[in-house]
């Protein structure tokens, strides 16, 4: 691996929007999707910007996701392929997302190249908009030593945060990088060629940023496996369950605001689920003395896992929307990593790769079935 | 009117009042808040008297609109055992608004209400709200409004409930040792006909019910003076909406927004790449996900006139935009507009269901 | 006058009046600015606010809705219906601060061919003094 490594003095985001101003000025591309700080400033956006003018404005890597990349990317070609050359500038996670979306016939990926950036994780979405000052300041910091804190429990728990499993075509990595040190990775041949054409030649050795990476990645993996662990015991069983959704108001936000639960109509907001008769409200409450409404909050949670947990890539959208402040993408992370690990399967992380439970193998997960006779 | 006192709490004066309708059979179950866990609430259907114990009907929190879960629970069919609805005022105008829409059914649901004090925003329940509660019955006594009230319920007008077929009055009150509960209606009367007890001739404490209107006036002229909607224009809407993450909680929180599939999730709002290419050629750029600011304006025009200001919307927006308050102060406009309080009355026809032939001559030509 | 200095109006004209007025407007050669972009409904009453609304928040101009006089509607009352829907939009407008002089409701019947050019032109007019819907360059929509 091969890269360019680059000095900017005014930071990792007025790097990234020099690369970004000469791409579309040499027309590399027709338009760049990329996050930009609202006009009230409280908070970010995905802009698709064909005006080269406007770069100027965008936050290539920003303190907070309010909106998975993904979802964004999603809106844009779900009915099919954009004529335009596109570059997506996204953390890992969302480029991620979106090579899961198109796994599943929601992202179109043809004429979309992405640009993934080392990530330090994210802020809570709520702490963002109260005091956008205070963490702006703050994010300085996290930017410079690339040690976060008030970070997104997801972000803390996450071992793919550079261009590990993440499928993109030019990575900007940072971690690790003495003072000022960017590094410009391409992850083809032919974004070594785009790059060349704006005189960015990637010949230099990518050790630092490696060593950097590693180190990151062990600390990472420590949150990681503490978090899960205790995890595990809160979440396990029924009453565990209840207690941990406790806060939980079923209000399904979590669920609209995921990448990957791409379903115009959720299945728990549809008429199987919604448009039931009173008598069977009725003998429900009566089988247990008394019913809670909205119904079925446990049943919501297990069955979108269900669903979409062999897909989850844990970026935290669920529990930054959560009005409860229910450690929802907590959870998810946990059950889908142990979904995952099962079918040795990374989502996103290889555009080809098809998703497990779409595909099958006639001999296989023997350990799960009961095929003996019975006596 | 009529009225029975029960030198209770008004908690246990409710769950005395609804045991003994489950004694004599009256009704076979009961709708309103219940505990769940230490510091939880959540609107229950209850058939096991046993259960009542749990119920907290005045617990200052509304983690969801009940005309929308009641509206769930009736949408195909009424309920065919009586049950006794224990709700508050805006909840019940919801209900009504939504059986005017053929989305709830009333057959069979006894009402009871309080005049109302307000709630407390539902993420105050992550940190439990017990020690909010002397506060609160103490303003209640003293006819203050709570700063950190909802919003909607800082200024909300509308906070006797009119249509319910009990009362309990509340609001002025001491409350510590005795319960009125005045019996409204014909229904009412019905249901207690047999109940043993003391019924007492009594009627609402008008005068602290007016001092409390005009105070909660005063302050929603103060907070809809602040947010000074007529001037947004589209600058102030992409403003004020900015940060909204189109995650459409607050549509799915109002209860008036019934629509199984919103008009904005559906087909009709999903852009080929060709038309949102054009629009880029057209601005420049394009905010993804788009539609935000028609999403919003779209959603007011679709609920502008039966918004029951319960300020759900508010509640569940994870990004705290003011939804509530736009909405509200634009809805009130509507609604005098066309002279309509929703869920004031269940015979009165939503405006825009009916016309007259000769109105609004001004915006014609 | 060039056509790009000229407003754009979207026009929804009823089939059963409007839109017959405004062919015998063409077929008796009446003058009009050509600022207006027609779209036949069915019926005045089949517009959807949410229509106009999009329209404005494109970036037209001027949104007209048209449709047969009170008591002519081809479906007895569907106009009348209308007028409590615009009544409705103009007010939300209104109390947005969004410039609900760009849309308007006019009646026009299938002999009014001259009434049909009047409207379009003291709309188009009207339009050309507020200058164009600047939201047609807003990006954060
Ligand atoms: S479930 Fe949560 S963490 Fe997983 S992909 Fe969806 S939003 Fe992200
Ligand atoms: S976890 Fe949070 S967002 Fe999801 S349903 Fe529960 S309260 Fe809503
Ligand atoms: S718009 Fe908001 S305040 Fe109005 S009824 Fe809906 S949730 Fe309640
Ligand atoms: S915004 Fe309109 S279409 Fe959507 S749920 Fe509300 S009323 Fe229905
Ligand atoms: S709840 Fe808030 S963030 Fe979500 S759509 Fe409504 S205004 Fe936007
Ligand atoms: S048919 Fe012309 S307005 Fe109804």
């Amino acid at each position: 691996m091969k890269g360019k490594i680059i000095t900017s003095q005014n930071g990792l985001n007025q790097a990234i929007k020099g690369i970004l101003k000469s791409l579309l000025e040499k027309g590399l591309f027709d338009a760049i999707l990329v996050p930009t700080r609202v006009p009230s400033g409280e908070s970010f956006v995905y802009l698709l910007i064909k005006d080269k003018n406007l770069i100027e404005s965008c936050t290539p890597l920003p303190p907070i996701m309010p909106i998975q990349g993904a979802r964004a990317l999603r809106e844009l070609t779900r009915l099919g392929k954009t004529s335009l050359k596109i570059l997506c500038v996204m953390r890992p996670c969302e480029v991620r997302a979106s090579v899961e979306l198109s796994k599943l016939k929601q992202v179109n990926l043809e004429n979309i190249s992405f640009m993934s950036i080392d990530c330090p994780g994210a802020f809570i979405l709520k702490d963002y908009i109260n005091d956008p000052e205070k963490f702006d300041k703050l994010y300085q910091n996290t930017l410079k030593d690339w040690e976060g804190e008030n970070i997104r429990p997801s972000c803390n728990i996450c071992v793919r945060f550079s261009h590990q499993d993440t499928p993109a075509d030019i990575h900007i990595g940072k971690i690790g990088m003495k003072e000022n040190g960017v590094i410009i990775v391409p992850l083809s041949t032919q974004s070594n060629e785009l790059l060349s054409k704006i005189d960015i030649e990637c010949t230099q050795e990518t050790t630092e940023w490696q060593t950097g990476i590693k180190e990151k990645l062990q600390k990472k993996a420590e949150n990681r496996n503490k978090a899960f662990s205790e995890l595990k015991g809160n979440v396990s069983g029924m009453e565990n369950l209840n207690n941990f959704f406790s806060n939980c108001i079923n209000c399904h936000n979590c669920m609209r605001v995921c990448p990957i639960c791409y379903c115009r109509q959720c299945f728990f907001d549809s008429s199987d689920e919604v448009r039931i008769a009173a008598e069977n409200y009725f003998s429900r409450a009566q089988n247990k003395g008394g019913i809670k409404f909205p119904t079925d909050m446990i049943f919501f949670h297990l069955g979108r896992m269900s669903h979409m947990g062999i897909s989850c890539i844990g970026c935290g959208a669920c529990e930054d929307a959560c009005p409860m402040d229910v450690p929802i993408a907590q959870v998810f992370e946990f059950m889908a990593d142990e979904l995952q690990k099962m079918f040795n399967y990374i989502p996103g992380r290889d555009r080809e790769e098809q998703i497990p439970v779409l595909i099958y193998k006639e001999d296989e997960l023997h350990e799960y079935e009961d095929m003996e006779d019975l006596k | 009117m009529k009225a029975l006192k029960i030198s209770k709490l008004p908690d246990d004066a409710i769950r005395e009042l609804l045991l003994s309708l489950f004694e004599r059979k009256k009704i076979g179950g009961v709708f309103a808040l219940a505990k769940t866990n230490t510091h939880n609430y959540a609107y229950a259907l209850i058939t096991n008297k046993e259960l009542l114990k749990n119920i907290t009907p005045t617990i200052p929190l509304m983690p969801a609109n009940a005309g929308k879960l009641l509206s769930r629970l009736t949408m195909i069919e009424p309920v065919s055992t009586p049950i006794a609805v224990v709700v508050r005022p805006c909840e019940l105008r919801a209900l009504f608004e939504l059986v005017k829409l053929e989305q709830a059914k009333l057959d069979n649901l006894l009402f009871v209400s309080f005049t109302c004090s307000g709630v407390y925003p539902t993420r105050f329940m992550i940190d439990g709200i017990e020690n909010k509660l002397k506060a609160y019955w103490e303003n209640i006594r003293t006819g203050q409004i709570l700063q950190d009230l909802r919003e909607s319920c800082r200024i909300c007008e509308n906070f006797v409930p009119d249509n319910a077929d009990i009362i309990l009055t509340l609001m002025g009150k001491d409350n510590s040792n005795e319960s009125i509960l005045l019996i409204k209606t014909e229904k009412g009367k019905n249901f207690l006909e047999d109940k043993s007890g003391q019924l007492i001739e009594a009627d609402l404490e008008l005068k602290k019910i007016e001092n409390m209107r005009s105070k909660r006036i005063d302050e929603k002229k103060r907070v809809f003076a602040d947010l000074k909607t007529e001037d947004f224009g589209i600058k102030g809407l992409t403003e004020i909406f900015g940060r909204c993450i189109n995650c459409h909680a607050c549509s799915k929180a109002c209860p008036v927004c019934y629509c199984k599939l919103c008009y904005f999730e559906s087909s009709e709002s999903e852009y080929s790449s060709s038309t949102l290419e054009k629009e880029l050629n057209k601005r420049g750029a394009v905010r993804l996900p788009t539609d935000t600011v028609f999403y919003h304006v779209g959603r007011l025009i679709h609920v502008g006139i039966t918004c029951v200001g319960c300020g759900m919307c508010s509640d569940a927006c994870p990004t705290s935009i003011p939804v509530f308050t736009i909405f509200n102060k634009t809805a009130e406009h509507v609604q005098q507009l066309f002279d309509y309080i929703p869920g004031r009355k269940i015979d009165e026809q939503i405006p825009l269901s009916t016309f007259n032939k000769k109105e609004f001559e001004e915006v014609e030509d | 006058m060039t056509e790009d200095s000229l407003p754009r109006i979207v026009g929804f004209l009823c089939k059963w009046c409007s839109y017959a007025g405004a062919d015998l407007a063409g077929v008796s050669r009446l003058k009009m600015p050509a600022s207006l972009v027609p779209i036949r409904v069915m019926c005045s009453s089949r517009v959807n606010p949410l229509f106009v609304l999009k329209a404005f928040l494109s970036g037209a101009d001027g949104i007209l809705v048209t449709g047969c006089h009170p008591g002519d509607c081809h479906y007895q009352d569907g106009n009348y219906y209308t007028r409590r829907r615009f009544a409705l939009t103009q007010k939300i407008f209104k109390e947005l601060g969004l410039e609900a002089d760009r849309i308007r409701l006019s009646w026009i019947s299938a002999s009014e061919g001259k009434r049909f050019v009047d409207v379009v032109t003291e709309f188009t007019e009207n339009l050309k003094t507020m200058g164009k819907n600047s939201i047609k360059a807003e990006i954060f929509l």
